[in-house]
C-alpha cells in the first residue's frame, strides 16, 4: 500500500503532510508527558522497540502470495499500536516509511500520504478498534492474552481494509483512477491481503505476551490491565 | 555505562530477525511462500492504466538507495538503519522526559 511519487493530487498531498506532522509531534509531546515507560530501569525496552521495527521492516519487505495474482505485505500499524500505543506507533511507522522511500518504495512526496494511511488510520484508528473488540469480549472467560490476540488480528483486518478504502478515496482524487474503481478494488483486494496480516500480526502479539509481555504496556488502555 | 550483556537478547533477536529474512528471501520464491507479484495497490493501479504507464510515474525525489539494487543488501542496510534511526529516536524521547522529570528514571 506504499503510494509512489506523481501518484496523489499536489493539494491533498500537502494536507496529508501536514496531518501526519501535526500527529507525529503530537504523538513526542504526548509520550515526553504522559506515564510511557516510567517505570525503573524501562530504558532497557528500548532495544526491543528497534526488534520491534526491525520485524516491521522485514515483513514489509517481503511480499505473501494472494490468489489473483497479487500479493500482500504485512502494513504493521495496529500490531505497533497494540504493543506501543497510539503515538509512538505513528512515529515507528513513519521512521520505517522514511528508511524504505531511501530504497524507492513508497514516493518520498507521498510519505505524509503513506503515514496517514498506515500509521495514523492503521495504528490510532486501529487500536481504538482493537479496544472496542476488547470491550465487547470483556464478560467472555477468555484469558487477557487470548482477548487481545483474538481483538488484534481482527482490528488489524478491519484497520487494513479502512486504510485500502481511504487509499482508494486518494488516488481517486485527482482523477487517475476513477473512484468507482478505485475503491471497490481497493477494497476488494485488501479483504484478501487483510487475512495475512491479521494472523501476521495475532502471532506476533501472542508471541510477545509469551515473551515479553512488559512490551505491551496498552493493556491499561484497553481495559485488560 | 550498561553492559552490553543487558542487550543480548535483543541483539540475538535482531540477527535472527535478519538471517530469516535472508533464508525468506533465498528460498522463499521457491517453495511458494513469497510471491513477486504487485501488492494490493499497484495491482489497482496497472488494472487501471497498465503497467507502462505506473513505471512511467515521475518521481521527484530520487530514493538515495535506490542504486542498491541486490535484495539482500537491501535487507542488511534495511534492518541496521531501521533498528538504528528507532533506538536513537526513543532514546532521544527519553532524554526529554529525563531533562523534564530528572528525579524519575523515565525514558
Amino acid at each position: 500500500m506504499h503510494i509512489p511519487d506523481g501518484l496523489l493530487n499536489p493539494i491533498l498531498l500537502v494536507v496529508l503532510w501536514i496531518v501526519s506532522i501535526i500527529t507525529i509531534i503530537v504523538g513526542f509531546y504526548r509520550i515526553s508527558n504522559s506515564s510511557f515507560f516510567t517505570e525503573e530501569d524501562s530504558e532497557k525496552l528500548i532495544p526491543y522497540i528497534g526488534v520491534i521495527a526491525a520485524v516491521i521492516f522485514a515483513f514489509q519487505f517481503v511480499n505473501y502470495p494472494v490468489p489473483g495474482g497479487t500479493s500482500g505485505h504485512l502494513v504493521g500499524g495496529t500490531l505497533v499500536a497494540v504493543i506501543l500505543g497510539p503515538w509512538a506507533s505513528v512515529i515507528v511507522l513513519f521512521l520505517v516509511l522514511i528508511i524504505q522511500s531511501f530504497f524507492g518504495d513508497g514516493g518520498f512526496t507521498a510519505l505524509g500520504a503513506n503515514t496517514f494511511n498506515m500509521g495514523i488510520i492503521g495504528g490510532i484508528i486501529g487500536l481504538f478498534i482493537v479496544k472496542g473488540i476488547v470491550y465487547l469480549l470483556k464478560n467472555t472467560n477468555l484469558k487477557k492474552d487470548i482477548k487481545i490476540t483474538i481483538a488484534t488480528a481482527i482490528g488489524s483486518y478491519l484497520a487494513l481494509i479502512l486504510a485500502a478504502t481511504i487509499c482508494g478515496l486518494e488516488i481517486s482524487v485527482g482523477g487517475i483512477v476513477p473512484i468507482e474503481f478505485a475503491v471497490p478494488a481497493m477494497l476488494y483486494w485488501h479483504l484478501l491481503i487483510g487475512i495475512g496480516e491479521a494472523v501476521i500480526s495475532a502471532l506476533i502479539v501472542y508471541y510477545i505476551y509469551k515473551t515479553k509481555p512488559v512490551l505491551i504496556i496498552t493493556e491499561e488502555f484497553m481495559g485488560v490491565g | 555505562m550498561a553492559s552490553i550483556k543487558e542487550y543480548r537478547i535483543p541483539l540475538i533477536t535482531i540477527v535472527v530477525v535478519l538471517g530469516v529474512l535472508l533464508v525468506m528471501i533465498a528460498v522463499g520464491f521457491t517453495i511458494g511462500i513469497l510471491s513477486e507479484d504487485p501488492d494490493g495497490l499497484e495491482r489497482v493501479l496497472i488494472d487501471a492504466n497498465g503497467e507502462e504507464w505506473l513505471e512511467s510515474l515521475p518521481v521527484y525525489l530520487q530514493p538515495i538507495l535506490g542504486w542498491l539494487t541486490n535484495d539482500y543488501v537491501i535487507a542488511i542496510i534495511g534492518v541496521s538503519l531501521t533498528v538504528v534511526i528507532i533506538i536513537g529516536t526513543f532514546y532521544a524521547i527519553g532524554y526529554v522526559k529525563k531533562s523534564k522529570y530528572p528525579e524519575k528514571q523515565v525514558i
